[in-house]
């Protein structure tokens, strides 16, 4: 193992000015595997701030610059530190940056080996660039909105702003294929992220599936488009609003799962015996299943299904994660910040990736606005202390 | 012959993957890494996953047809997106012979994606680790490689509802539901491509190799937005399905003439009401029991309810572009085809071709470029399918430098 403490992207220097989900996503990762994050924030812009349990999620392993950047001082240093950074990313519209006067060709004149990666809701261009898009516009947008849902309902959708994690998974890979790119090259790069393509590349096959055959994929539940497989779906278990997902994919496992339900007699029915028998009456299959589940505690079908060899699984929800999840207890999956004197530990989601020679372990609690301006200043760009303070009292550096 | 172009060009991945982190050899393949991914003999089993190009289909239909005419296996649409740019090579792991090429294979490459074909050849890759320290060798499995659950099954409907997704999806009249497609693949592909770039990052600067581990169900229980938030800031709260409503209760998809959209009261909620005032449809909106801040609970069901009244009067397509020249962030409900016909998409040439055979097939599929556009090192648009190497297979005896001579790897 690596000295105590070594991360993966030690030395590895971000100017963060994202906000909300997507950006801040990729930033949390980054600042899990050891880059110096800087979050540049300002006390004159309202919404997500430290002490906000959203702001809490996303903003942890970073430090805290506040630039009001409608000054010029604090325009000059934020040019000085774009700089220094090996990636600076960004999630406004499009155009903001370059109206601070730290866009990419202003920046990679000075940096040319900066990483420089936009994440905007459409990309920078298009016909659509202009588009306001939260996740919830991108979902509807790219057909995740009609996809994810049963026939003759209303649209329903995915439950979380999925797109915005999604989007933030792939700048964190484009950063570091970039980065990695800087090696050979020496040379950094513009990286333009689009979050709609994020959101239309989820439904790849079916897309291809369209273009070649001019089949249209529809809203089935939890049916499987292009696989025979029943029963597949989730069942209602004892308690309130309980419930289990089971997922026969082949045959053997139908067989398992008739013995499980201790072989009733309607299963033994021979047309049930192949998937495409039990596809074709898949209504009274499910009928029959839930009757069966009903009558069981959700853990108990999971764990008799699975003994069994019966992909199955309880849907869990946030309590049932936290508080009787073993597998999350024994990964260590939830845990807390490390806390201060003055201030009490957040419990945090970990990094779900597991490094034996560069364990991430430590999660520092988001920082109060502006709490790191006279170490970062000060590292990135050797500003005396007198500086800042000078800084933030005229206004620049809140 | 190695990639030329994209910031990943001259990177060696040996892909082991199933379709728990195949995607994961995707990203990093499209943007120019040399994959090479292992097939066992018979073929990539992800080959036979749906949906397939129907060709020649008559009148009747006619895939058994098909068959006869001589296409004995019909061409995975799944497998040239998941598998796009790989170069595969078949090798019998089950064999001595082969567990000795595939242990070259790793011994030779900047990173390994495995899904457990290591272990299961008999291959530990704590070994492959310490014969070649830098090594980065990493494995998407569902659960970890210990633990409790470790042994249990999840295809993505398990996997949706274990991880914490499925509870949040659905409505009140509906079962809890997965999301369409592969999200929890595709979650754990990101990831698993994450850890491979980092661990090589820490690899080059340090000659330090290492096992890393993916296991699904944390890839996917980390991306629950409120789910969490809710659990531990709002004391224990679990929020029911409850259709397109947005947990915030702002932002909800509903009927216009025409179609759906989501319509949502964020950023500003002054500003989304001006479209109302104007067209005189705010109703009761500015009483004063919606005035005092207290009273926000009231006020935003009141708003979807005006507002679900107010957008039956409209009609698609043209409110939701009107909205958006209102900077307002309303989506429209699209189908399929209609986001392949997206005129945005169309402008920036962003779908590629997928050919789904070795010759380059002007017929071939359009499907999903890259969701980012790097500006000096582009990706690598999915090229005719690469031709298959064999190694040993069946006991056909092929030394490990004789592949390495064909596949342009070796020492």
């Amino acid at each position: 193992m690596s000295e105590a403490g070594a991360l993966p992207l030690d030395g590895i220097r971000v100017l963060d000015f994202t906000h909300v989900l997507a950006g801040p996503f990729a930033t949390r990762i980054m600042g899990d595997l050891g880059a110096d994050v800087v979050k540049v924030t300002s006390m004159a812009r309202p919404g997500n701030v430290p002490g906000n349990a959203y702001y809490t999620m996303w903003n942890r392993n970073k430090r805290s610059l506040a630039l009001d950047m409608s000054d010029e001082l604090a325009r000059e240093t934020c040019r000085a530190l774009c700089e220094r950074a090996d990636v600076v990313i960004e999630n406004f519209a499009v155009g903001v940056l370059d109206r601070w006067g730290v866009g990419y060709d202003v920046v990679r004149e000075a940096n040319p080996g900066v990483v420089y990666v936009a994440m905007s809701g459409m990309g920078s261009e298009g016909p659509w660039s202009h588009f306001v898009t939260y996740a919830p516009t991108i979902h509807a947008l790219a057909g995740l909105t009609y996809l994810t849902g049963v026939p003759d309902h209303d649209p329903i959708g995915i439950g979380v702003s999925h797109n915005d994690h999604i989007a933030g998974l792939h700048a964190t890979v484009a950063t570091l294929a970039a980065l990695e790119g800087r090696r050979r090259t020496g040379r950094g790069q513009r990286i333009d992220l689009s979050q709609f393509e994020v959101g239309v590349s989820l439904a790849g096959p079916a897309l291809l599936d369209y273009s070649a055959n001019e089949r249209i994929a529809r809203p089935g539940g939890n049916t499987l488009p292009y696989d025979v497989a029943a029963p597949h779906d989730c069942y209602p278990c004892a308690g309130d609003d309980r419930w289990v997902a089971i997922a026969v994919m082949n045959d053997a496992q139908w067989r398992a799962l008739r013995s499980v339900m201790g072989e009733p007699s309607w299963a033994s029915d021979a047309r049930y015996d192949e998937a495409s028998g039990r596809v074709a009456d898949r209504a009274t299959l499910d009928a029959r299943v839930s009757e069966w589940t009903s009558r069981h505690e959700t853990e108990a079908v999971q764990s008799l299904c699975q003994a069994a060899g019966v992909p199955a699984g309880v849907v869990q929800t946030g309590a049932d994660m936290v508080e009787r999840d073993p597998q999350f207890a024994h990964l260590g999956f939830f845990t807390t910040t490390d806390s201060g004197a003055d201030e009490p530990p957040v419990p945090v989601d970990a990094l779900p990736l597991r490094f034996s020679a560069t364990p991430v372990t430590q999660y520092r609690a988001p920082r109060a606005l502006g709490a790191d301006n006279a170490a970062v200043l000060d590292e990135w760009i050797g500003m005396d202390e007198a500086d800042v303070r000078a800084g933030e009292q005229s206004g620049a550096y809140r | 012959m190695a990639a030329v172009a994209g910031p990943l060009a001259g990177v060696r991945i040996l892909d082991l993957s199933d379709e728990r982190g195949i995607f994961a050899g995707k990203l990093l393949a499209d943007l120019g890494a040399d994959v090479v991914r292992v097939e066992p003999p018979g073929g990539d089993p992800l080959r036979r996953r749906g949906p397939f190009i129907e060709r020649d289909a008559g009148d009747d239909g006619g895939t058994e047809d098909a068959k006869d005419a001589g296409h004995a296996e019909p061409v995975s649409l799944w497998h040239a997106f998941y598998a796009s740019n790989r170069r595969p090579v078949t090798i019998d792991a089950a064999s001595e012979a082969g567990r000795e090429q595939l242990r070259g294979l790793c011994l030779e490459a900047d990173a390994v994606l495995d899904c457990g074909t290591l272990a299961a050849a008999g291959l530990s890759i704590e070994e492959l680790v310490s014969a070649k320290p830098d090594l980065v060798a990493v494995d998407v499995s569902s659960f970890g490689p210990d633990g409790p659950w470790r042994d249990l099954r999840a295809p993505d409907l398990v996997a949706s509802a274990l991880g914490g997704f499925a509870a949040t999806t659905g409505d009140a009249d509906t079962q809890p539901l997965k999301a369409f497609g592969d999200m929890t693949r595709v979650t754990a592909g990101l990831y698993a491509a994450i850890a491979i770039l980092a661990g090589l990052r820490h690899a080059r600067e340090r000659g330090e190799g290492q096992r890393i581990d993916v296991p699904v169900h944390t890839a996917v229980a980390s991306c629950l937005e409120h789910v969490l938030m809710f659990f531990w800031h709002q004391e224990g709260r679990v929020l029911k399905r409850q259709g397109s409503l947005h947990w915030s209760g702002a932002y909800e998809v509903m009927p216009v003439p025409g179609g759906h959209i989501m319509v949502t009261i964020t950023p500003s909620l002054e500003r989304n009401l001006v479209w109302l005032v104007e067209d005189g449809a705010h109703q009761d909106l500015f009483d004063e029991q919606y005035q005092q801040p207290e009273n926000l609970a009231l006020l935003i069901p009141r708003i979807m309810q005006v507002f679900r009244e107010w957008v039956a009067t409209k009609e698609l397509p043209s409110f939701f572009f009107d909205a958006q020249e209102r900077h307002y962030p309303y989506g429209w409900v699209l189908t399929p085809d209609e986001v392949a016909g997206n005129p945005h998409l169309a402008e920036r040439d962003w779908w590629s071709r997928y050919p789904a055979g070795q010759e380059a097939d002007p017929e071939a599929a359009l499907g999903p470029g890259t969701p980012y556009q790097f500006s000096d090192t582009p990706w690598v648009p999915p090229g005719p399918a690469a031709e298959t190497v064999t190694g040993t297979v069946d006991g056909s005896g092929r030394t490990v430098e004789a592949m390495f001579d064909e596949i342009g790897w070796g020492p």
